[in-house]
């Protein structure tokens, strides 16, 4: 009896290192084809990942065979007694100090990851200087405003302005920076495939920057609760190169002064004549 | 007393016992309120009539002549299941469906070979897998190999199941605007079985343009609970529209149908005619009813759905389009200035709603007004649309537009007004230069102080 | 609380509770009984009756994930019919807060601290009753209340569906979500009762384990139930005051005008602009004070009782008693400094972050020596596999998963990816069904004979853990895998994104698991009641264990003990060396030499 609860106990720690193994070749792991981050850094915590997902493996294995090999051990005990063991001390010590370094090392070992990623120090210059979208998530939809074709995002609208709704465009192979708010609720800015997540709180504005290093067209959806149409803050983030970033600017510019004639009025600094944008409306 | 293995068996089938509970339930789209006012034996024909050309959300009907793309699919049975007399159904394989959208229950099945020739039969189970179509078994149908059939409705069930599952939890079933979440929306979701849509590139007096409504769906209505949904694919936008539109097609017949009506054969009217007063008999407008019902009502019906049918088809054509005549006037400080005086003009108006300083505290917001369908007072201060809602005037400081913020759309708003809502229509009364004025006033507005 | 008797032997000053009666009648017997025992056997049928509350939600959950739209069973039906049965999404944002908090506030901190605290305590240290017996009472009383608010809000605007962290400005708000009207005041007031019964609940511990223990009961004689029991309490004390606070601050947001958690210039679905100069942040800040700590509160006591029945089961003494005792209270300090890991991505200044983030990896660093310590105990033990150890066993084996999973969390820049998707759903569940529950499992089998002074029936209870820890590991172990591919959190319709069409089958294999846990739970009931009448009758010490409680009579009289207990040892002295038996009772002063044939059945 006692052989088969083992057994028993055996059986599902085996089925999940099974399955977590079997996961990146059947589509169970990062999202996108290839599970690999779209961007640099996105690689480096995978890395992290990788390393973290390692050490736990082990340590899964490693407990769990422990586990089950002393129960396979109490169930075939013969002796008519247990042993009389109340503690080890070096045991105690052994099994202290050695997670005690490893969870230390981890710790400090992403320090540099998170420092990258997050405190504004060490964002990059260029990015910093100027940010390429203000992005508004409201309920339940991502709003976006990028400065006209070269002009810098101020913190109220211009008039010339672009604007667009759950469509966000970024060059890639270089950093960008975005300006993150909130019209009404928390949201949350998240993009699975560059792994960047970040809260938009009300009332603050957040800087976030990211670098995707291959064009491509990525989810973004909301990670924070903000009402029942939560499922629904569906955005695409269309990864392109510059030259076709900048002609987006473009058409965005003449789809947003369109007059209804195809001229334009309102972009002396553009002086593109409007081709034929009725096709856009239709 | 021990507890046997049988006992237990008992214990864990006990979760199948809760199953019944899992039936879908039915659901037919609902009518009108002026339908229900109607006198019984008026409403009936109409709810039969609406019923016969639409069906219900779950088993749709197709009606030759409207604008709708129905989406008919040709197909060929391929094998026939052998059945027993005492089965139903009849099941069959088909060819022909692998191409076409995966749910066809519901639909409609037109025979067009075969015995049952120009029946129709409906399709109660489907595996697109398999390509199996399970259909009702009766005498007039006896499907073999080789025989060929039309499935009707695929793409207008296609829109419906998208629209059910993105729109429906506020627009309601019937896109009456009732649905479980719109109680907590402000403003309300629209009732689209009126016909009319705010957000349009047509003229005042048409219906709105395919092309408005996926602009619509595909941006959001900025300011509202209206989301874009830029995630559906372009297909996948047309379909939605299509059920839209079909499901106003739906709703304005009705509404034809019980204006029609309303004035001879209400409940109330009933009860005016049957008192003393009105000095019938019940028999007697019982009569009556049944000569206009026999003589007069199938044309009224084919009257209502064509004339429905040709305003949407109208609005489609090129000329429904508000095109300005001339290019917009630069965005300069004159223009704007000309734009100001025409807003604060008598010419205009604009400041009696929208408010001298274009706060949408003008004036009127705080009169009382009358419902022009019931010639009634309205109990709340302010403006009203034509559903009922109160309806502030935009506050045009800030920035938010709700029909699109390129500088036509502005111009339509002005040119044809807001459908729907107190905003009147300039085309006529302004030149195109004034408008475009207007519109670079209007447009400067928000960024007054960021310049 | 009066007499102050010197203790017998000479260690210890003992508290007598306040005097109190026999109960006469029916109602001072049953209902408003100040019997600490009676108490805490009413806390347990409040929370298993709210357990099924918590499971049909979590059920319904399920359901729209692995059908989504579908006309739900019975509920479609009844109240969604218009919509052909499918739900609203509000309604499912409802569901999940609502199971959230079920589960959270009406079924586990009651459960451990209500039932097993108020009816091991006094037993375990040899004490008459609780230091305060009315207030006990009082504090199951204010379950009541609470029940009362959370079933109040269910019915305004289709129940509050801010989440069961409230987060503002969703929750603050009227216009922000539906449920954020009358329905979310109703939940912060039930919020604010049951933490009302925990914190008389907590004191009420705190003052018995300090002041009544029995003679020669010093602090590290006691079970390692009573120290998990006695650290929860602490942790109960010092923290929940924050949440009360900050729920008091989001009542005044919505009720008096205040603005602490809202900025200006909101406009939410057309109402006027908000008016304000609060912050969001705040409220996440006092809200996870309190909620990291919380998590502690629903795994110490478990951890505890493990400790003791896993000793008991393996007949071998707790390995590494101290250091066992000093992880618990280093969870329990360090619980206090990481509350900020649950607001890496939230805007929170970052390099905050990093503090949190050390002090988060170094909390691990106690559970996993406490793991290792179970596997020691276990080591060389004489296992008997009923089913107490296979629970234990589950908790264990789950714990670890739970506990591995939270070094990714800990880590900032991963956790920034898992944040809110349903790798930190797998976490916290593999935490709080896998660990706590299947300790519970294992407790209420265990204490049975003693609460009812019936055993549970052998076969069923292990019909039932086999049910649930097959249809458990099936339900959350492949919430790891959807996290993974990044599906957040609270998503109604989660397919909706092309990146996460393809993860409909493994949701609804995730969900006939979760109807297979859900089914199995029918027979831990059956279980219960058939035993409570008819299972066989227990002795005394049915388990030869070595604790106090087992040397009362089953079940214990008004006053718990027909002597005086003495204790001479610490709590887990199992195979001793040269006795007549392999245990030692902690009121025996020493074994008696082994003899010819056993005589076991004289205990005390």
């Amino acid at each position: 009896m006692g052989k088969g609860w083992c057994l028993f106990f055996l059986f599902w720690p085996v089925a999940a290192v099974v399955s977590c193994a079997m996961a990146p070749w059947i589509g169970w792991s990062f999202p996108y084809d290839n599970a690999q981050a779209a961007s640099n850094l996105g690689i480096r915590i995978d890395g992290l990942f990788y390393l973290i997902l390692i050490i736990t493996a082990i340590v899964f294995i490693g407990t769990q065979a422990a586990l089950v090999y002393a129960l396979w051990r109490g169930a075939n005990n013969r002796k008519e007694r247990a042993d009389c063991v109340h503690g080890n001390h070096n045991l105690e010590l052994i099994w202290s100090i050695i997670p005690g370094v490893i969870l230390l090392f981890l710790a400090i070992y992403q320090m540099n990851i998170w420092a990258d990623f997050r405190i504004k120090k060490y964002f990059p210059e260029a990015a910093v200087k100027a940010p390429i979208a203000e992005i508004t998530a409201r309920q339940f939809e991502w709003r976006f405003r990028y400065p006209a074709i070269g002009k810098i995002l101020q913190q109220k609208p211009q008039p010339d302005d672009l604007y667009s709704v759950n469509e966000l465009h970024v060059p890639f192979g270089k950093p960008v920076m975005i300006q993150l708010r909130s019209d009404d609720v928390q949201h949350s800015f998240f993009m699975p495939a560059l792994r960047i997540k970040q809260d938009a709180l009300p009332g603050l504005q957040i800087p976030v920057w990211f670098e995707a290093n291959k064009p491509g067209t990525y989810d973004l959806v909301c990670a924070e609760l903000c009402g029942w149409g939560h499922y629904k803050m569906k955005a695409h983030v269309i990864v392109q190169s510059e030259d076709e970033y900048q002609n987006y600017l473009k058409t965005l510019t003449e789809q947003q002064f369109y007059d209804g004639l195809g001229k334009i009025a309102a972009t002396e600094n553009n002086s593109e004549n409007g081709s034929e944008s009725e096709a856009t409306e239709k | 007393m021990r507890f046997g293995f049988s006992h237990l068996i008992l214990l864990l089938l006990f979760p199948l016992i809760s199953f019944p509970g899992c039936e879908q339930p039915q659901v037919e789209f609902v009518f009108a309120k002026k339908t229900k006012e109607l006198m019984p034996e008026a409403a009936g024909p109409v709810k039969a009539a609406l019923v016969k050309q639409f069906g219900n959300p779950f088993a749709l009907t197709q009606f030759e002549g409207l604008p709708t793309n129905f989406g008919d699919v040709q197909a060929t049975v391929k094998t026939v299941e052998a059945s027993g007399a005492d089965q139903p159904l009849i099941r069959f394989q088909a060819t022909g469906l692998a191409d076409s959208y995966d749910k066809l229950q519901g639909l409609p099945l037109e025979w067009t070979s075969g015995k049952g020739q120009g029946h129709i039969s409906r399709i109660k189970e489907y595996n697109f897998e398999t390509g199996t179509i399970a259909v009702e078994k009766s005498a007039e149908i006896d499907p073999q190999p080789g025989d060929t059939f039309l499935v009707e409705c695929v793409r207008l069930q296609f829109g419906r199941d998208l629209y059910n599952r993105h729109c429906m939890h506020c627009h309601g079933m019937s896109g009456e605007g009732t649905g479980p979440t719109s109680r907590y929306l402000n403003p309300p979701p629209r009732d689209f079985r009126l016909g009319i849509y705010k957000y349009t590139s047509t003229k005042s007096t048409s219906k709105a343009q395919e092309a408005d409504l996926g602009r619509t769906v595909k941006e959001g209505i900025a300011g509202t609970y209206m989301p874009s949904f830029k995630l559906l694919t372009e297909d996948e936008v047309s379909a939605i529209v299509n059920y839209v539109i079909w499901l106003s097609i739906r709703g304005e017949t009705e509404k034809k149908l019980d204006d029609e009506l309303f004035l001879d054969y209400s409940k109330e009217v009933f009860a005016e005619r049957t008192s003393e007063e009105g000095g019938e008999t019940r028999e007697e407008v019982l009569e009556e009813l049944k000569d206009f019902m026999e003589e007069d009502f199938p044309d009224t019906l084919e009257f209502s759905t064509s004339s429905v049918s040709e305003a949407w088809e109208e609005a489609n054509l090129e000329d429904a389009v508000v095109i300005p005549k001339t290019a917009r006037v630069p965005d300069t400080a004159e223009s704007r200035e000309r734009g100001r005086k025409l807003y604060l003009s008598e010419k205009t108006k604009c400041a009696s709603c929208h408010g001298p300083q274009g706060r949408g505290n003008g004036t009127a917001t705080q009169d009382f007004w009358t419902n022009p369908a019931t010639n009634e007072k309205y109990p709340n201060r302010g403006l009203h649309d034509i559903w009922g809602n109160q309806l502030p005037p935009r506050d045009l400081h800030r920035g938010i537009y709700r029909g699109g913020r390129r500088p036509i759309d502005t111009y339509r708003r002005l040119f044809a007004g807001i459908k729907g809502t107190p905003m009147p229509a300039f085309g006529g009364s302004l030149s195109d230069a004034e408008l475009w004025d207007l519109v670079n006033y209007v447009m400067n507005l928000p960024y007054e102080g960021n310049r | 609380m009066s007499v102050l008797n010197p203790s017998p032997t000479g260690l210890q000053p003992i508290l007598k509770p306040q005097a109190h009666h026999a109960p006469g009648n029916f109602i001072t017997k049953y209902i408003f009984s100040t019997d600490h025992k009676i108490i805490a056997i009413q806390f347990l049928f409040t929370t298993l009756l709210m357990m099924i509350v918590g499971g049909a939600l979590a059920l319904a959950v399920r359901w729209q994930l692995a059908f989504p739209w579908e006309s739900m069973p019975i509920v479609g039906p009844w109240l969604f019919a218009p919509e052909g049965g499918q739900i609203s999404p509000e309604f499912y944002t409802m569901l999940f807060t609502m199971h959230a908090t079920v589960m959270i506030f009406l079924v586990i901190i009651p459960i451990l601290a209500g039932t097993f605290g108020n009816f091991l305590i006094p037993l375990m240290i040899g004490a008459d009753d609780m230091a305060f017996p009315k207030l006990n009472m009082l504090s199951y009383w204010f379950m009541w209340p609470a029940i009362a608010c959370f079933g109040l809000s269910f019915t305004f605007a289709g129940g509050p569906a801010a989440g069961w962290t409230s987060y503002p400005i969703l929750a603050d708000l009227e216009q922000a979500a539906p449920g954020s009207g009358t329905a979310q005041t109703f939940w912060l007031l039930g919020v604010t009762f049951v933490g009302f019964s925990s914190m008389m609940g907590s004191i009420n511990y705190m003052t018995t384990i300090i002041n009544m223990r029995a003679p020669g009961m010093t602090f590290f004689r006691l079970p390692m139930t009573i120290w998990g029991l006695f650290i929860t309490a602490i942790l109960q004390a010092f923290a929940l005051p924050v949440l009360t606070a900050g729920g008091f601050m989001q009542v005044t947001d919505r009720l008096l005008g205040t603005c602490f958690f809202y900025p200006s210039g909101l406009v939410i679905n057309n109402a006027a602009p908000t008016v304000g100069g609060g912050q969001a942040l705040l409220w996440q800040h006092l809200f996870w004070f309190y909620s990291h700590p919380a998590v502690y509160i629903m795994l110490l006591p478990v951890m505890g009782m493990v400790s003791d029945m896993l000793s008991c089961m393996c007949r071998k003494p707790l390995f590494g008693y101290k250091p066992m005792v000093i992880s618990m209270s280093a969870i329990a300090s360090l619980g206090f400094i990481v509350w900020g890991h649950h607001m890496y991505t939230s805007g929170m200044n970052p390099a905050v972050g990093m503090a949190f983030m050390v002090a988060t990896m170094m909390i691990a660093l106690p559970s996993a020596v406490k793991t290792f310590n179970w596997t020691a105990t276990i080591w060389g033990g004489k296992v008997q596999f009923n089913t107490v150890t296979l629970n234990c066993i589950a908790f264990l084996s789950m714990f670890i998963v739970g506990g591995l999973s939270g070094i990714f969390m800990a880590a900032v820049p991963v956790d920034v990816y898992f944040h809110d998707t349903y790798f930190i759903v797998a976490h916290f569940h593999y935490v709080l069904f896998g660990a706590t529950l299947f300790g519970v499992f294992a407790a209420i089998q265990f204490w049975f004979p003693k609460m009812f002074g019936r055993m549970m029936n052998e076969k069923l209870g292990k019909t039932h853990f086999v049910l649930t820890f097959i249809g458990a590991n099936g339900t959350f172990f492949p919430m790891h895998f959807l996290g993974m591919q990044g599906m957040p959190r609270r998503y109604a319709d989660p397919y909706l994104h092309g990146y996460l069409e393809h993860l409909l089958p493994m949701n609804q294999f995730m969900t006939i698991c979760a109807f297979v846990m859900g089914a199995a739970q029918i027979l831990l009931f059956i279980n219960i009641f058939y035993s409570m009448f008819w299972g066989p009758k227990a002795g005394r010490n049915p388990w030869n264990a070595t604790t106090l409680e087992w040397a009362a009579p089953s079940p214990p009289p008004h006053g718990n003990f027909d002597f005086v207990p003495m204790v001479y040892h610490g709590p887990n002295e199992y195979a001793v060396v040269n006795g007549d038996k392999d245990f030692l009772m902690q009121t025996e002063k020493e074994c008696q030499p082994a003899k010819s044939q056993s005589e076991t059945e004289t205990t005390a």
